[in-house]
This record gives C-alpha cells, sequence and structure tokens, in this order.
C-alpha cells in the first residue's frame, strides 16, 4: 500500500529510526554519494500512519461533521488498530453503510454526534449494536 | 507443559468474499460469490452461498438469473483489493513468529512455541489481530508438522464452537483418531486425487489409513512425497519452511536466503530471478497474471533494522512476458525496500491468473501461425519509414496506450491501492 504514493516508508509497526539511503526520489539516485547527507524530505507515511497494515485511507460524503473540520470529499486517514474513547471520531457501521461520526460516551448511552448544527445525534441503544470500524486520526481537509 | 515448536497454519475464512464485506457491510450474512476473470464462474463463497448448494466452479450466467431471488450477490474478481490485504495479513502475521511461509494469497505456516494453552492464546490473539487490524476472520490450526497443522485448521474450520483455534496435541487422542477415520484421505494436504484412487485400491481410504500405513511401502509404490505425508501425520516434520507453489489462484516464489540480501542492487537481481522463474512458471501452466504481489522481511532476531515491505501492483495486461515481470517485480521492490537493511528472505506472487489465449485482441501481433511473416513485414516498413513507425506489441503501440481491461461488470472499487476509488464514508 503506498498511501501517498511514490515515497517509501516503513511500514508496520515502527521500524525504527530512518536510515541513510532509504527514501530517494529517483530509483536511479541510490548510487549517489550525496545520497547518506540527503534527508529525503518529509515522509508523510512515517508521520502519520503508525501502523500501515491496519490504516486505510476514506472519502468523506456530506457535511454532518463540518463542525470539526471535515468536509465534503476530504480524505480522512483510519486506523483500525485504536480503541476508540469518549470523543473519538470513528467511521462506524450502521445499516450497512460506513459512516463518520463523534462518539461519545456518556452515562446517559452511546451516542454517534453529528458535529453540525441541525443534525441529529444516533443513540445506539445496545453497546452490543455499536460497530467501530476504525479511529479517524487524520483528515486531509481540502483547503 | 514443556516448551514446544509447533507448525500454525493461518488461513482467511473464503478470503475474497471477506474481503469484499471488509468495505460493504451490506454484505454482511448474506450469500456472496465472486467470479472467475471475465465473470465466468464461481471462484469463491461466503458460508450462506456453500448452504445454498452454489459450487465452486458453478457457471455464472446459470445462476444469474435466479440470483435476486435467492437473494445472492455477485461481485467480479477484485485482485487489487485482494492482494493489498493479502500483504498487510502477512505484514501482520509476521509480527507472531520467527519464521513465516507465505504458502498463498490467504494462508501461511507460522512456527510458534510454548505449552498448549500458550499456543492457544497466541492463536486466539492471531485471530484478534487480523480481525482488528484488517477485518478479516482467519481460522489458526496448530500441530506438530505443516501437514498436521494443515489438517487442525480444516478442524478449526469446521468446528465453530473451538473458536476458530485448534491445537492438535490439545485434543483428546480418541477424538483425533475419530475424525482423522471419517475425513477421506484426499482431504489432506498433499495428496491428489489420482493417488487417492490408488491409495483407495489399496484400502487406504481414510486419513487415518493414511496415518497407520507403512511409510516404506508408500515410498516404493507411490513418491517420497507421500512417504514425507505418513511421517508428518505421525509427527515427524518433514516438510521445511520454504516452498513455491502453484494452482489455479496464484504462483507463488519464496525463499529464505543462505547470506542476508543487504544491497538494493543484489535485491533487484534476487526480483530478476524470481519474476523469470515465476514467468516460466506461467509459460508451463499456460497462464497470464494480471496482479503482482512482492514482499521481502528482514530476519526477525533482527530488531534494529527491522524492515518487511509489501507491494502489490497492477500490471498493465495480463502477461506471462518475463521481462514485462522482471521490471514489474523490480520497480514494485524498489519503491519500499530500504537499501541497507539485511533481508532474510523475499518472494513474488501472481494473482489474476488467466488462461494464455483467453486475452483478446491485443495480441495479435505476438501469436498466431502468421507470425513468422511479421519480421520481413515489419523490416519492409521501418525501412521505408524509420525504426519509430512499427513495432510488436507494447513497444508498437506504448503511446496509443491501450485500455485493455477484462470483464468485470462487478467489480468493487480498488479501494486501497487507486486514490480515484478510496471507500466513501458518510457524514449524515
Amino acid at each position: 500500500m503506498a498511501v501517498f504514493s511514490s515515497q517509501p516508508g516503513p511500514r508496520s509497526g515502527g521500524t525504527g529510526d530512518p536510515q541513510p539511503g532509504r527514501g530517494s526520489t529517483l530509483p536511479a539516485g541510490f548510487a549517489s554519494p550525496a545520497q547518506d547527507y540527503y534527508d529525503a524530505g518529509i515522509d508523510l507515511n512515517r508521520h502519520l500512519i503508525r501502523d500501515a497494515t491496519a490504516t486505510f485511507i476514506m472519502r468523506v460524503s456530506g457535511d454532518a461533521m463540518d463542525g470539526a473540520g471535515i468536509s465534503d470529499g476530504d480524505e480522512l486517514i483510519v486506523d483500525r488498530s485504536l480503541t476508540p474513547k469518549d470523543g473519538s471520531v470513528v467511521v462506524a457501521v450502521l445499516n450497512g453503510e460506513l459512516i463518520i461520526r463523534r462518539l461519545l460516551l456518556t452515562g446517559q448511552g452511546i451516542f454517534l454526534h453529528a458535529d453540525s448544527p441541525g443534525s441529529t445525534d444516533i443513540r445506539v441503544p445496545d453497546p452490543a449494536e455499536l460497530s467501530v470500524w476504525g479511529v479517524v486520526t487524520r483528515c486531509l481537509h481540502h483547503v | 507443559m514443556a516448551e514446544q515448536q509447533r507448525f500454525a497454519l493461518v488461513d482467511v475464512n473464503s478470503f475474497y468474499v471477506s474481503c469484499e464485506r471488509v468495505f460493504d457491510p451490506k454484505l454482511a450474512g448474506i450469500p456472496v460469490v465472486v467470479l472467475s476473470n471475465n465473470d465466468g464462474c464461481v471462484v469463491a463463497r461466503s458460508d450462506e452461498a456453500k448452504a445454498l448448494g452454489i459450487k465452486t466452479g458453478d457457471p455464472w450466467f446459470k445462476l444469474a438469473e435466479s440470483a435476486p431471488k435467492l437473494g445472492l450477490v455477485q461481485r467480479s474478481s477484485n485482485y487489487e483489493l485482494y492482494g493489498d490485504l493479502s500483504s498487510r495479513v502477512m505484514q501482520l502475521l509476521a509480527r507472531f513468529s520467527s519464521e513465516q511461509e507465505i504458502y498463498s494469497i490467504d494462508e501461511c505456516f507460522l512456527h510458534l512455541h510454548g505449552s498448549d494453552a500458550e499456543l492457544r492464546s497466541r492463536g486466539t490473539d492471531i485471530r484478534a489481530a487480523v480481525a482488528r487490524n484488517i477485518g478479516l476472520p482467519v481460522c489458526v490450526g496448530i500441530g506438530a508438522t505443516k501437514t498436521l497443522a494443515k489438517f487442525a485448521n480444516r478442524i478449526a474450520k469446521q468446528n465453530p464452537h473451538m473458536g476458530g483455534v485448534c491445537n492438535l496435541d490439545a485434543l483428546d487422542p480418541a477424538v483425533v483418531d475419530r475424525i482423522m477415520s471419517r475425513v477421506p484421505v484426499t482431504g489432506l494436504w498433499g495428496v491428489g486425487s489420482r493417488n487417492g484412487v490408488r491409495l483407495n485400491a489399496l484400502g487406504i481410504e481414510s486419513v487415518a489409513d493414511l496415518r497407520d500405513a507403512d511409510p516404506a511401502m508408500i515410498r516404493s509404490k507411490f513418491s517420497v512425497v507421500l512417504q514425507r505425508t505418513v511421517l508428518e501425520l505421525n509427527g515427524t516434520a518433514c516438510i521445511p519452511m520454504e516452498t513455491e507453489s502453484a494452482d489455479k489462484q496464484q504462483v507463488l516464489f519464496s525463499r529464505s536466503f543462505a547470506t542476508p540480501v543487504v544491497t538494493r542492487e543484489s535485491m533487484r537481481q534476487v526480483m530478476s530471478l524470481y519474476a523469470q522463474q515465476a514467468a516460466t512458471r506461467l509459460a508451463k501452466e499456460g497462464l497470464l497474471a494480471t496482479v503482482m504481489t512482492v514482499f521481502a522481511a528482514t530476519s526477525r532476531f533482527n530488531d534494529k533494522a527491522a524492515s518487511a515491505p509489501s507491494v502489490t501492483v497492477r500490471l498493465e495486461r495480463p502477461t506471462a512476458d518475463p521481462m514485462v515481470l522482471t521490471r514489474a517485480a523490480i520497480a514494485a521492490m524498489d519503491s519500499q525496500a530500504v537499501d541497507g537493511a539485511p533481508y532474510a528472505k523475499a518472494g513474488i506472487m501472481l494473482t489474476g491468473l488467466s488462461p494464455a489465449g483467453a486475452e483478446p485482441v491485443f495480441d495479435l501481433f505476438a501469436a498466431g501461425p502468421e507470425q513468422k511473416d511479421i519480421g520481413p513485414l515489419l523490416a519492409q516498413v521501418t525501412d521505408k519509414y524509420g525504426s519509430a513507425s512499427i513495432g510488436l506489441g507494447l513497444a508498437g503501440m506504448s503511446s496509443a496506450k491501450p485500455d485493455w481491461t477484462m470483464a468485470r461488470k462487478f467489480a468493487s472499487p480498488r479501494y486501497t491501492t487507486e486514490w480515484s476509488d478510496l471507500p466513501v464514508v458518510r457524514a449524515v
């Protein structure tokens, strides 16, 4: 999975420190003597992806999360391996569909909250019925 | 219980269907089939589709009419998706073992250590990790040999109350014996139907019969390969953790290196060698491939420079051309392999296989009895109009970039490998 196209990066599980010689922007650049001194620029895979095996990119459709800075057409980084907490923005499975909402774990129950005026919260009557597909860690907002 | 080394066989349940379900939750709990190249016939079924009596190999045109009535949903093969999710599963599983052998797109062997209780909990951890990280269901079979691990996996699959994990040694030996007496010998890994017929003629009908057969007799009447199976059934591990395999679904080459492969240049040589071996295998089987996965891994014992690249790419068109495969393998590996990391193993897997000869128009130039006339014709044209005026295959049509695609009428998006195909999450 090359999430951000061309730049190579360490895959799963934080495989340690950057190593000299990795990440030349040109395949032919490996023989360059300057290689060891060149830092290869910023690799978004490295900084934005904790575990490549569990990370997926999704695209938003709809405005219900505008209040959280997540707009129609934005791309999301979703990490399936994280445990959702109160306040996490999650991708949930509802009626066979993937939806994005903020998870609220309150004394009054579990809610899937929409961060925009006019949207109503979805109450999850039974915790066993809550199916969280993954936790949203970043939004690539189009500005 | 003392420390023991065991083999585990981990495989994904109904792999293709399960991949489709990850991004389309509507498919959960309903009958789903995945169709072969060109939507010809059924290659994968959900449990619900199996319950309807649908068989692997059933032609789609026979099912199409009754599908809506049955609530049956069909998908074309989406090898990009399956390849990518397979890469993720294999990378994740590698974290559980010092040794991993990727056996096919959806199964691998691992070495596990520990007491029976520890082995069981390791199996449970594996299942939970794959379900959480990737959303796929797996079963884990554990045994003293690869053959027994495979057998244990089958038991885990067929007995849902086991929770998807079966450690053969932890079962009551009388129960194991009963199961082995019931399962026909052809249900065993490594026993083909032809050997099956000949074994039956000798009165060897069940797995238990083969286990109790005389290994020397099996060797003299059959082969050393089948003798190994007998020994493995009796707990003597004799099939090592390396393999190459080829079947209707994939061609796979994977090897551990005697000394680590460290430089980019030598990794390119490895990729080149494997790609050419894979091309030879394709040619021998009369197959073309559409999707390639390359992978490599450093030794698990080398924490400092751990690296486990795994890349899935779609080939421009179905091919068995060693040049095309070599270029693709090198480029894919280059995109992720770390120069300087000591890789202990690497491999290539080809999927999306179709019979050669089924490919349309594009290879018009390259095949057929007219071929011998093409050479002189080309020479005449190039003499007259210049060397760039005409050429064979890709070389001749590279600027036109033919939009060759297989019929994939029911294909899901390439959710994980194409930016334009990302799964959509609704904010409503």
